[in-house]
C-alpha cells in the first residue's frame, strides 16, 4: 500500500509544488507588452487583414467558414460584427474597436490591473483576431495563444499587480499557482522536443543547409547573403546545436545544474531569430514563455547548489 | 515522418501512418464534423493555440512563393504589382498566406482565394481592365551555388485571369 502511495505523493508533488507568485508576474508582464506590441505592429493593417470579402486583403470570410466546418464554438470576429450590427455599428467601427480593446487590455495586463478580465479579454480578442484572420496568421499567433490561456486560467492577480498593491485584491486559489507553472513547464518541454525531433528528421539541419535556406528566404532575407555565405562553414554545427538544443529541452532545462545555461541558449537562439530574420514578435513571445516558465527561481535554486559545496569546502 | 519526407528508412513510415492514424482518431479527427465530440475536441484545440504541430522549419525549409499581378490598362499600358501591406509585421503574414496559397491542394479555393488578392489589388487600381495573376516557386541556391554566382530564380507555377466582369479564366498549370 506504502509502495503505490509513494509514487502518487511523488507526481502530486511534482505537479502541485509550493510556488511563489513571481513567474506569474513575469507572464503577465510579457503577455501585457506581447499584446501592445502585437497591436501596434498590425495597427496600420488590422482592418485590411481581417475585413470581409471585398473589402480587406483575402476577406475573413473564407477563413471563418473553414473554421465553422471543424467547431461552431471557436471565437472570431464574425462574432462581434454581428453584435455592432444589432447595435448599428458598421464592420470597420467594430475592428477598429477590436483593435482598441486588444491595445488597451495589454496596457491593464502590463500594469496588472483588472488582471483576471484583462487576461480573458485579451485572450479572446486576439484569438477572434488570430481564428478569422488564419491564412494570414502564423506561428507568433499560436504562442500568443498558448501564453494567454495559461495566464486566463492562473491565479491573478501577483503581488507586482497594481490589483494587488491598491487595489488589495488576493488570488483565491494561490495553492494553484505550482499547477500552472507546471503546465506551462510540461508544454513548453513537448514543444521543442517535437519541434527538435522534427528538425533532426530532416537531413538538411544536420548539413547546414535548411539554416542557409531560412535566413535566405524572403521576407526573412535580412541579413545580406554576400555576408552569410562567409560563415557557410559554421552552419552545419550551427543547425545541429539548434536541434540539440530543442531535443534537448526536456532533459537539461530540469536539471539544477544545466537549467540556467539552457535557458540562456534557448532565450539567445531565439534573440538571434529575432534580429536575423525579423521575426521580433515571435521572439518576444517565446522568450516570456520560457522566462515565465524556468526563469524564476533560477538565482535561489544556483545559490542552493552553492552552498553545500562551500560547506565540502570548510569541512 | 507518415509522408516520407524525413531521413528515417521506408519501414517506419508504416509505423508512422499508423501512430498517426491512432492520434487522429484520439483527436475525434476521423468523426463526422458534426460530432459533438469532434466539435468539442476540435474548440478545446484551438482556444487553448495547440491544433497545430510543432515542426517550424522543419523537417526542411521550403522555398518561398511569390505571386505577382500583371495590371492591363485600356490603353495598352502593363504594370507589375505585389500584394502590399503597410508594414514588416504584416509582411511576414503575407509569406504565411503565400505559403498557405502553395501547399492548398484544393484548385478552387486556391483560385478563390488568389482572386480574393486579386481583387484587393483591384480596389487599388481600379481603372484596370484586366489582371493575370501569376503565382510561383522561388528556388533558393545553396551556399556553395551562392558562392559560385547563382542566385535565386523563379519557378512557374500558376497563372489566373481575371477580367472586369469578374470572371475567373481557366488556369494554366504548370
Amino acid at each position: 500500500m506504502n509502495g503505490m502511495q509513494a509514487p502518487r505523493e511523488r507526481v502530486f508533488a511534482f505537479l502541485f509544488p509550493a510556488e511563489a507568485d513571481n513567474w506569474l508576474a513575469v507572464l503577465r508582464v510579457g503577455l501585457g507588452l506581447q499584446a501592445v506590441l502585437y497591436a501596434l505592429s498590425l495597427r496600420n493593417d488590422w482592418s485590411y487583414l481581417l475585413s470581409e470579402t471585398g473589402q480587406g486583403l483575402v476577406g475573413r470570410d473564407l477563413t471563418e467558414a473553414i473554421l465553422s466546418v471543424e467547431s461552431h464554438f471557436v471565437p472570431k470576429l464574425a462574432w462581434l460584427v454581428t453584435l455592432g450590427a444589432h447595435v448599428g455599428l458598421h464592420e470597420e467601427t467594430v475592428l477598429d474597436a477590436t483593435w482598441t480593446c486588444l491595445f488597451v487590455v495589454g496596457c491593464t495586463l502590463l500594469l496588472g490591473l483588472f488582471c483576471r478580465s484583462s487576461a480573458i479579454l485579451a485572450w479572446f480578442l486576439h484569438l477572434c483576431a488570430a481564428k478569422s484572420g488564419g491564412f494570414v496568421s502564423y506561428g507568433v499567433d499560436n504562442f500568443m495563444t498558448i501564453g494567454l490561456f495559461y495566464l486566463m486560467l492562473s491565479p491573478l492577480p501577483d503581488r507586482y499587480s497594481v490589483d494587488w498593491r491598491l487595489r488589495k485584491r488576493r488570488s483565491k486559489d494561490p495553492q494553484l499557482l505550482g499547477f500552472w507553472r507546471r503546465v506551462l513547464q510540461l508544454h513548453l518541454c513537448l514543444i521543442y522536443f517535437f519541434s527538435g525531433l522534427t528538425k533532426c528528421l530532416g537531413s538538411g539541419w544536420w548539413d547546414g543547409s535548411n539554416l542557409w535556406r531560412a535566413l535566405i528566404r524572403p521576407p526573412s532575407n535580412i541579413i545580406d547573403p554576400e555576408v552569410l555565405v562567409r560563415w557557410k562553414d559554421l552552419f552545419p554545427v550551427a543547425g545541429f546545436l539548434i536541434f540539440f538544443l530543442e531535443i534537448g529541452y526536456p532533459i537539461f532545462i530540469w536539471k539544477r545544474r544545466t537549467r540556467g545555461a539552457w535557458l540562456i541558449c534557448i532565450c539567445g537562439m531565439h534573440i538571434v531569430i529575432g534580429l536575423a530574420m525579423g521575426m521580433y514578435l515571435f521572439a518576444l513571445i517565446m522568450i516570456v514563455l520560457n522566462v515565465a516558465a524556468f526563469g524564476p527561481g533560477l538565482m535561489q535554486a544556483k545559490r542552493e547548489r552553492t552552498a553545500p559545496q562551500m560547506e565540502e569546502i570548510v569541512a | 515522418m507518415a509522408q516520407g519526407l524525413t531521413i528515417f528508412p521506408p519501414p517506419l513510415k508504416t509505423f508512422s501512418q499508423k501512430t498517426e492514424k491512432a492520434v487522429s482518431t484520439a483527436l475525434g479527427q476521423r468523426l463526422a464534423a458534426s460530432n459533438p465530440i469532434h466539435q468539442g475536441l476540435a474548440t478545446y484545440l484551438h482556444i487553448a493555440g495547440i491544433e497545430k504541430g510543432y515542426g517550424y522549419f522543419a523537417p526542411n525549409v521550403p522555398g518561398a512563393y511569390k505571386l505577382v499581378f500583371e495590371l492591363r490598362y485600356q490603353d495598352g499600358r502593363v504594370e507589375y504589382a505585389l500584394p502590399r501591406v503597410n508594414s514588416a509585421a504584416a509582411g511576414l503574414r503575407i509569406a504565411s498566406l503565400l505559403d498557405e496559397i502553395g501547399r492548398v491542394r484544393s484548385d478552387a479555393l486556391r483560385e478563390y482565394i488568389v482572386k480574393m488578392l486579386a481583387y484587393s489589388t483591384w480596389r487599388e487600381h481600379p481603372e484596370v481592365q484586366a489582371i493575370r495573376a501569376v503565382f510561383g516557386l522561388i528556388s533558393l541556391p545553396s551556399a556553395s551555388e551562392f558562392g559560385q554566382g547563382k542566385r535565386e530564380s523563379y519557378r512557374f507555377l500558376y497563372a489566373y485571369d481575371f477580367s472586369r466582369r469578374n470572371l475567373p479564366a481557366e488556369p494554366d498549370g504548370p
